[in-house]
Order: C-alpha cells, then sequence, then structure tokens
C-alpha cells in the first residue's frame, strides 16, 4: 500500500532525521508486510516524497562512519503526517465505533 | 543531461550504502561475508526496478529515453551512410524546395507592405475602360477623384498617381526617366517619410517641386548627401528636388529604377501638365471602416457626380493595397507553392518506402526487442524517433538551400518582379518547415511501423517466407502519378512558349530597329514636332544601308503606343454599342517596312498624302468584325457621333476610304493577347490643330528596316538624331527581335522554376522506384532461385522484376494523367496555343516517365537475373 509505505516514512522520520537503511529497518519492525518485496520499494517512496516537498535530504556521516544520506521531515511534511495520523485515527475510532456493539453481544 | 545522471548517480551510491550497511549488520551477526552480502542484496530486491520506479518520479521518463532513442537512433543511423545519405538528400531536395517557396510567398504575399497601417490602404478603380488621354486603365479622372474627396467620409485621404517615361535633364545630361506625377498629399496618405529632406506636402499643389527615390539620387545625383536643391529639367520647366525617399520604398508598379515624383496640379480643363484627365487612385480608410462600407459610399458619389453618360453606368471597385502591388504574381507564385508540395509528397513517399526496406531489415531486431518485452508504443517511438531525426536533418539541410535559393532569386530578380527585394527566409518560415518536417517523419514511419506491427504480432517465419509489399507498390504509384502531374504540367509550359515563339507576328522582325524619339519639351508646338518627325523620316530613308523607314504610333512590343481607340461606323451597316477599332498613324512604307502581309487591295502610296481623301487600310480581324458579309476594298468608315458630340469631340470628321487588307500583327508588348480590329491610317491625315495631333506629336515612333548589322543602324539613327533634331530625346533605341524576346521573359522564368521541379521529381520517382525494386529483388533471392532451380531462365528472372516495374508505373499513370489535365486546368490563363488536356504532351511526359523507369529497373532485373540458383539450394 503505497500510502501506508509514505506515512510510514513520515512517521519513522518525525522522532528525527535518518538514513535510508534506518528507515527500512525500523518500518520493517513496525510492520512485516509493508517492506516484503524488499528493502529496495523504498527508494522510489522517498524519491515521490522528495518531490512533494514533505521530507528533505542532505548529506551526512552514518553511526559506522559511511557517507550516506539522510532524510528529515519538513514543515509541510509534519503538517501532513499530523492530517494523514488524525485522519486514519478518526477512521480507527469509526471502526471501532462500528465493531463496538457486536463484541458486547458476543461476551 | 540535465542532471539526471548526477540524480542517477547518487540514488545508486545510495543503494549502495544501504547494501553496504546491510551486509555490515549480518557480518557482525557472524555470517560470512559473501554471504552476508547476498543475504543483503536479496533483502534490498532489484535494484534496477527501484531505480526505474524512482526514475518514474522524477517524471520525464519520456524524455530521457527519447534522448536515448535519439542517441540509438543516430548511431544506427551512421551504420547505414548510403540510406542516411539518400534519405536525407531525397527530403533535402523536397523540403528545401517547399521552404525556398514557402519563403517566398510568405515575404512577397503575407508579410504586410512596409509601411504604417497597410491594412487601411486600397485601391479605387473603375472596371470599364477609361474614358479620354488616361496613363493607366482602370484610372478615375481627377473630377471624379475630387468629388470622393469631397463626399465621402469613409476615407482619411484620396489620393492619384500617373506613371510615364519622360527624358529628365540633370547636370549630366539628358536620359529617359521613370516618371510618377502624384497628387500632393500621396506621400502623407501612404504614409512615406523622405529619408532626406521632405516628401511632396499638400502645399505643393503648384510648386515645382520633385521628390526622387534613392536609386535616382545614388545613379544621377551621385549620392549626394546635399542634393536637396539640385535641379531637374522636365518637359521644360525647371524641378527642384526637396527629398530623397527611403531604398525601401517602391511605387506600386515599380520594382526598381531611378524614379521622380511630381506633383500634380490640374489645370482649369481638367488636365494636367502632361494633358493627362485621370490617375490611379490609392485611398487610406478610416480606423474601422470596411472596404465594403467604403465602396458602396464610394460608388454612390460616384454615380451621382459623372458629368458624362459613360461614367455614370460604371462601377467602383476596391482592392487592398497588397494586391495592387503583387496582384500579378499572386497566382504564378501560389501555383510554385503547389509545385514544391507536390514535390515534398514525392520525396515523403520516397522516404517511406526506403524505410520500409530498412525496417525489414531491422525485423529480426524488432521482434527481439518485442520477445524482450518493448512494447509497440516503445518500438513505435523509436521508429518514429529515428525517422523525425532524419526528416529534421533534411529541414536543416533544406533550410540552407532555400536560403542559398532565396538570395539567388533576390539577387537575380530583386528589380523585376514587386516586393522581390523584400525576400528573406523569416524564422516563422523555418518553423513551419520543421514542423513540415516532423509531420513528413511521421508519416513516413506509419507503414514500415505497420509492418513492424504485423511482424512482431504475427506466427510468420521471417526467414525464409517471400511477401511482396504491396504499400511500397502503391507508394511508388502514388510518386509516378505526381510526377507525371508535375511532367505534364512543364510539358504545358513549354509548349506555351513554343507557340509563343511561333505566334503569326503578321510582319518580320528580323532587320527592324524601331527608335522612339519625344521631344525635350512637350510643350513644344505640336506643328514643330510633326515638321522635325517628317523631316528626320526622310532623313532617315535617305541613310546608306536603310531600306525603309515607317513611323507608328501603335508599334509592336513598344512602351511608347499612343493608341486611339474609336467608336467607328461603317457606312451601309447600322452602328452598334460596341463598335469600335484601333487606330494607328502609319507613313507610306509602312507596308513596305513591317513587311505585312497585303492581302487585297494597295497599301499608301505617295500619291495619298496629297490627294486630300483619306484612305486607310484595315486588317483582318476589322473585316471579321464589320466588313465580313462584303467587299473590304472601297467601303467607307468613319468616326461615329453620339447625338450631341460636336466636331471638336471627334477625332476625324472625314469619310476613310478602305483601299487594303493587311494581314493582324501583333499589338501591343503580349505575344499571347488576342487580335483587335486595326485601322491604320497616314499620319499626314491628322488634322494640324487637332487635339490628336498634340497627343500624338507627344513622341514619334519609327520603325527601321536594314540589312545592316545592329551596332551599324544605331549609330547612324542617333547620328542624325542629335545633328537634326537636338530637342528631341531617344527614348528607345533597339532591335525589334530583342523586344520579343523580352516579351517571352517573364513566361521563361515560370517555364525554368516548374521544368526545376519537374525534373526534380522525375529523379526522386527514380530513385524511389530503384529502391523498391533493389529491396524486391533481395527479398525474393530465394524465391528466383527456386525458379531457377525449377527451370526458369535469366530472362524470365528479369521479366518478373520489369513486370513489377511495369505495374507500379501504370497503376501510377493512370490517376496521373486525370491529375496532369486537373493542373492544366488550373494553369490555364498562363498557357497559350495549347489545351489544358493536350494529348501530345502527355505521350511525351508518358514516354519520359516509362524510360526513366526502365532504366531504373535495369539494375535490379539484372540482379534478378544474376540469381545463383546452386546458391539458394544451398543456403535451404
Amino acid at each position: 500500500m503505497q500510502g501506508t509505505l509514505d506515512l510510514l516514512v513520515l512517521q519513522t522520520l518525525a522522532t528525527g532525521r535518518a538514513h535510508g537503511h534506518a528507515i527500512a529497518c525500523s518500518i520493517e519492525r513496525r510492520s512485516e508486510d509493508v517492506l516484503q518485496v524488499g528493502h529496495g520499494s523504498l527508494y522510489p517512496a522517498l524519491q515521490r516524497l522528495l518531490k512533494l516537498g514533505l521530507i528533505a535530504a542532505e548529506d551526512g556521516i552514518s553511526e559506522n562512519n559511511r557517507k550516506a544520506r539522510f532524510y528529515r521531515l519538513t514543515a509541510k511534511g509534519r503538517k501532513q503526517l499530523f492530517a494523514e495520523a488524525s485522519k486514519w485515527q478518526r477512521f480507527s475510532e469509526a471502526m471501532a465505533r462500528i465493531l463496538a456493539p457486536i463484541a458486547e453481544e458476543n461476551s | 543531461m540535465f542532471g539526471w545522471q548526477n540524480r542517477s548517480k547518487q540514488l545508486l551510491e545510495e543503494i549502495e550504502t544501504h547494501i553496504e550497511i546491510e551486509t555490515q549488520r549480518n557480518v557482525d551477526a557472524g555470517m560470512p561475508p559473501d554471504q552476508a552480502r547476498r543475504a543483503a542484496k536479496q533483502k534490498f530486491g532489484n535494484v534496477l526496478v527501484a531505480m526505474e520506479q524512482a526514475r518514474h518520479v522524477w517524471g520525464a521518463l519520456w524524455l530521457e529515453n527519447l534522448l536515448r532513442d535519439i542517441r540509438y537512433a543516430a548511431r544506427s543511423l551512421s551504420a547505414v551512410p548510403g540510406y542516411t545519405a539518400t534519405l536525407v538528400c531525397t527530403l533535402t531536395l523536397g523540403l528545401g524546395c517547399v521552404t525556398a517557396m514557402l519563403a517566398i510567398v510568405e515575404s512577397v504575399l503575407l508579410q504586410p507592405m512596409n509601411l504604417p497601417h497597410p491594412g487601411q490602404l486600397v485601391q479605387i478603380y473603375s472596371e470599364d475602360e477609361t474614358q479620354g488621354f488616361a496613363a493607366s486603365p482602370h484610372a478615375l479622372s481627377y473630377a471624379a477623384m475630387d468629388a470622393l474627396r469631397r463626399d465621402t467620409h469613409s476615407f482619411v485621404g484620396i489620393s492619384g498617381y500617373n506613371t510615364m517615361a519622360r527624358p529628365v535633364m540633370t547636370v549630366d545630361g539628358a536620359r529617359v526617366n521613370v516618371l510618377m506625377e502624384v497628387t500632393p498629399n500621396w506621400f502623407e496618405t501612404l504614409g512615406v517619410a523622405a529619408k532626406l529632406g521632405r516628401g511632396i506636402r499638400p502645399d505643393d499643389a503648384n510648386a515645382p517641386v520633385a521628390v526622387v527615390n534613392d536609386e535616382f539620387w545614388r545613379d544621377r545625383l551621385h549620392g549626394d548627401p546635399h542634393a536637396i536643391g539640385a535641379t531637374l529639367t522636365i518637359s521644360g520647366k525647371q524641378w527642384s528636388v526637396v527629398g530623397v525617399l527611403p531604398r525601401e520604398f517602391h511605387a506600386p508598379g515599380i520594382s526598381g529604377g531611378p524614379v521622380i515624383y511630381l506633383p500634380i496640379s490640374v489645370g482649369p480643363s481638367g488636365e494636367d501638365v502632361f494633358k493627362i484627365e485621370s490617375a490611379a487612385v490609392i485611398g487610406r480608410l478610416k480606423d474601422g471602416v470596411s472596404m465594403q462600407q467604403a465602396r458602396a459610399e464610394a460608388q454612390s458619389v460616384f454615380a451621382h457626380s459623372g458629368h458624362t453618360d459613360a461614367e455614370k453606368h460604371r462601377t467602383l471597385r476596391m482592392r487592398s493595397y497588397s494586391d495592387l502591388v503583387t496582384g500579378n504574381v499572386q497566382r504564378p507564385l501560389w501555383a510554385l507553392l503547389g509545385a514544391a508540395l507536390v514535390l515534398l509528397v514525392i520525396a515523403c513517399a520516397n522516404a517511406a518506402n526506403l524505410q520500409i526496406g530498412r525496417t525489414a531489415s531491422r525485423m529480426p531486431e524488432m521482434t527481439m526487442r518485442s520477445a524482450l518485452g518493448a512494447s509497440m508504443g516503445r518500438l513505435m517511438q523509436q521508429l518514429v524517433t529515428e525517422n523525425v531525426l532524419v526528416s529534421l536533418l533534411g529541414a536543416t539541410l533544406g533550410g540552407g538551400l532555400s536560403f542559398l535559393a532565396v538570395a539567388a532569386v533576390r539577387h537575380a530578380y530583386a528589380s523585376e518582379y514587386p516586393r522581390f527585394d523584400e525576400l528573406s527566409v523569416h524564422p516563422l518560415v523555418l518553423c513551419a518547415a520543421c514542423l513540415l518536417a516532423t509531420a513528413v517523419g511521421v508519416i513516413a514511419s506509419v507503414a514500415p511501423a505497420l509492418n513492424v506491427r504485423r511482424a512482431t504480432n504475427g506466427r510468420l517465419n521471417q526467414r525464409t517466407a517471400t511477401r511482396k509489399s504491396r504499400l511500397s507498390g502503391l507508394l511508388v504509384a502514388i510518386q509516378v502519378a505526381l510526377t507525371c502531374v508535375l511532367l505534364v504540367t512543364s510539358g504545358l509550359f513549354v509548349r506555351t512558349l513554343q507557340s509563343l515563339e511561333d505566334v503569326k507576328l503578321g510582319f518580320n522582325p528580323q532587320g527592324v530597329t524601331t527608335l522612339v524619339l519625344m521631344p525635350e519639351n512637350p510643350q513644344q508646338d505640336p506643328q514643330l514636332s510633326r515638321a522635325i518627325e517628317t523631316q528626320l523620316l526622310h532623313r532617315f530613308e535617305n541613310l546608306p544601308g536603310i531600306q525603309s523607314v515607317t513611323v507608328q504610333t501603335e508599334l509592336p512590343f513598344s512602351n511608347y503606343n499612343v493608341s486611339l481607340h474609336g467608336t467607328t461606323d461603317v457606312a451601309g451597316r447600322p452602328y452598334q454599342k460596341g463598335d469600335s477599332a484601333y487606330y494607328s498613324f502609319v507613313s507610306t512604307n509602312f507596308v513596305k517596312t513591317s513587311e505585312i502581309q497585303l492581302l487585297k487591295g494597295r497599301g499608301f502610296t505617295q500619291s495619298d498624302e496629297t490627294s486630300g481623301a483619306i484612305v486607310v487600310l484595315v486588317n483582318e480581324a476589322f473585316v471579321k468584325m464589320f466588313l465580313s458579309d462584303r467587299e473590304p476594298v472601297g467601303a467607307t468608315l468613319g468616326f461615329h457621333r453620339d447625338p450631341g458630340d460636336t466636331d471638336a469631340d471627334i477625332p476625324l470628321t472625314q469619310p476613310m476610304t478602305v483601299v487594303g487588307v493587311v494581314q493582324n500583327e501583333i499589338q501591343g508588348g503580349d505575344l499571347g493577347a488576342s487580335y483587335e480590329p486595326m485601322v491604320y491610317l497616314d499620319y499626314l491625315a491628322l488634322p494640324k490643330d487637332s487635339f490628336l495631333s498634340a497627343v500624338f506629336s507627344m513622341s514619334a515612333q519609327y520603325a527601321v528596316r536594314s540589312s545592316l548589322p545592329t551596332a551599324a543602324v544605331t549609330a547612324e539613327l542617333r547620328n542624325v538624331v542629335k545633328h537634326n533634331a537636338p530637342a528631341m530625346v531617344e527614348m528607345s533605341l533597339k532591335p525589334m527581335e530583342e523586344a520579343i524576346s523580352q516579351s517571352l521573359g517573364q513566361r521563361r522564368l515560370a517555364l525554368r522554376l516548374v521544368a526545376g521541379f519537374g525534373i526534380v521529381a522525375l529523379i526522386l520517382s527514380a530513385v524511389g522506384m530503384y529502391g523498391v525494386l533493389a529491396y524486391s529483388v533481395a527479398l525474393r533471392r530465394r524465391e528466383i532461385g527456386i525458379r531457377m532451380a525449377l527451370g526458369s531462365t535469366r530472362q524470365r528472372a528479369a521479366g518478373l522484376v520489369i513486370r513489377q516495374a511495369g505495374k507500379m508505373v501504370l497503376l501510377g499513370l493512370i490517376p496521373g494523367i486525370a491529375g496532369a489535365w486537373a493542373a492544366g486546368h488550373a494553369v490555364r490563363a498562363f498557357l497559350y496555343g495549347v489545351k489544358a488536356l493536350d494529348a501530345e504532351t502527355i505521350v511525351v511526359a508518358g514516354a519520359v516517365l516509362l524510360f526513366v523507369s526502365a532504366a531504373s529497373a535495369f539494375i535490379p532485373a539484372m540482379r534478378a537475373a544474376q540469381v545463383d540458383p546452386v546458391e539458394t539450394l544451398r543456403t535451404e
């Protein structure tokens, strides 16, 4: 799911800047499915977010002293993340309300 | 390019880093290094797909593909230089011709005139013939012009002009010069400003001022920046130069040469200094007034102002100023552009055929790419890219060619045709040519693309199947048809020129030299002029080596003819409206000098001069119109007298007796014009004090027959004029035959251009046919080999190719002849002595086409005959 991957990337970057590998690992930890086809599919998503101006890239040095490219959230990205997150929030609350009676009946 | 390579490199490095970090982690977790790397790679997935998808996000992937296609196309084209060169040459010729013609049409017909608000300028003219003594047909009288100026509200200004040739004296002596007399508001109406000094102004009506054009200033005033104030003597009056016009400005009807502009001052009699009563009229419309509105208003004013009955019934017409200037060249130019476009279509068909051949040889490559997953669209893009690349290359070279061609045309014809001095290839034309080239490239790749599609979809076994391509045969047929059209059209022009050269002149131009003299002072007493004219005639007659001399007011091919067009009554025949004839005044030796054939009766004799009775000769056309049912010799005719006409309105009141009938003779300067009824009478019969005598004494035209070389005759004549008539200025002195060839000049140019297009078309079709046949033989080698192995002969194998060629040619000839008929019909206005559908021309053009086709089929046929059956069977 493209939207999900984008959201996950944004969320990962909400805590600070990270390079591609770190982002991939973080996403892998949180969701087994999204990167199922391999870490490679992260890169088109990163390029898409860059183009939309939601994230920015800069060169830096990785934890084990390698030259790497770091990504961070832009102000626009932060706003987008907030909007998307609250949308999902509302969606899941609505889902919860719809499913609640069934749960009560079963109990 | 565009930073993509850098971005791709960066992304690749980033991915590399990613994999290395992963590998490191795996190693840290205890994996052996190579296994660690493999696992990392596996975890990452397909690098190329990730790259491709990322690039897709950047957008403009198509552009990148395009650039790659262009690089690929350039490489693959340079691998087949012969093919590429043929294709580029074909397209260069086609696009070059079209670009050059487009540039000419654009500069001459489409560019706005080089004047302020040219769209507001119109010519106002009358359809009918002008009454009275006029310098141009369609002119309006000064009185009518005044009425229009006074009573209309649609115009900012209405101005008139007349063009003539007159002797002009500068400090360097007298020379004939073009003179434009213009109403004082003419420059203001047109919006022309002088580059030195000033133009003629509305308050210059009676002032002796003159404005000269740039060429006059350079040639006759030596380009002197202080030339303002110089004095010119014209018509015995002194005129002072007040201004020099910019080089770019040309008066309507004049494309080059020195010109002097004088203000018109109309006397109380309604005539100007040159006894002209009318002028060509140019008006400038007010803002927002349409031509229709202005015409309607002018017509109503005109209808109410006419003082004569005839004037009341005349209708005014209006056309734009640019039509006035370029009217004569519009149709020929559009026709030539059409011919160039036909040429481009032929070139396009050639390109398509060449590409069909080349694509066929690339079919394995195409099927391979298709099998590897290239979409049809991707293959198509590759083909189109290659074609457009070649087309644009052709357009670039063709553009260069057109620059040269246009420069050559400008150089050669700048002073002959209107606006040809403004010729240049504008960026707009180049853009149009590029668009056209792109279109040609796309169109030419449709056919091969369809073949590719069929091949990649089909189950056909490429290697062994022999398939005839019907499409390329069809394309050749189209080429043949179009070439036939161009060839027949040029054939028609050749025939026209031949018929004009053979036109029955009615007289013998060989050995005739014409001389036109004009009194330096037109106010000179007409009687004196007449006396000088007669004296010179006798002097000329007595010169050694001169056989005979005549005076002739209507001299064939002369620019100084004064015509008398009179309504004519023939005794014993009721007068009908439109009964009129031309009158030419000649001297006793007219028949002898011009060697015009006397069909009946006798010529003039010495005794006619003194007999008192007026005797005349009439031509065949006159007999046909007036005397067809009776004996012409002895008939009496006279000028028709309308009720209310006084003696002064009639040129000659005496009756005239026909004593002889002569052959029709060319009238005016157009070889293709029809013969008008003509009456010849002795110039001595002109009544001494009549206005006619004054008009006809304004110039003297002689025809001199001599067996001496031209140079000797001209020297003798000049010498006599110099010593005996210093007051007369030589306007023209040239052999009659030179005048005839000049009259053919314009048609020769058209012929050269059309014939040039025809030849280029022929070459292109020959190349096209050769290409198709050669390719077809290459494809059918196997088939021919098997045929031979089964007992076919070499002749039959060659016959196979010849038959194929014949089929294509015949398929093209039939629509070609139909098209040629239509084209002939379209250009029939330029034809003379030949019908739009001329069997002989078509047969000759067809024969030429067949011959060229046979020649181009020869090599492929030979190749087919040399196919070795053994070799074919061995490869089987």
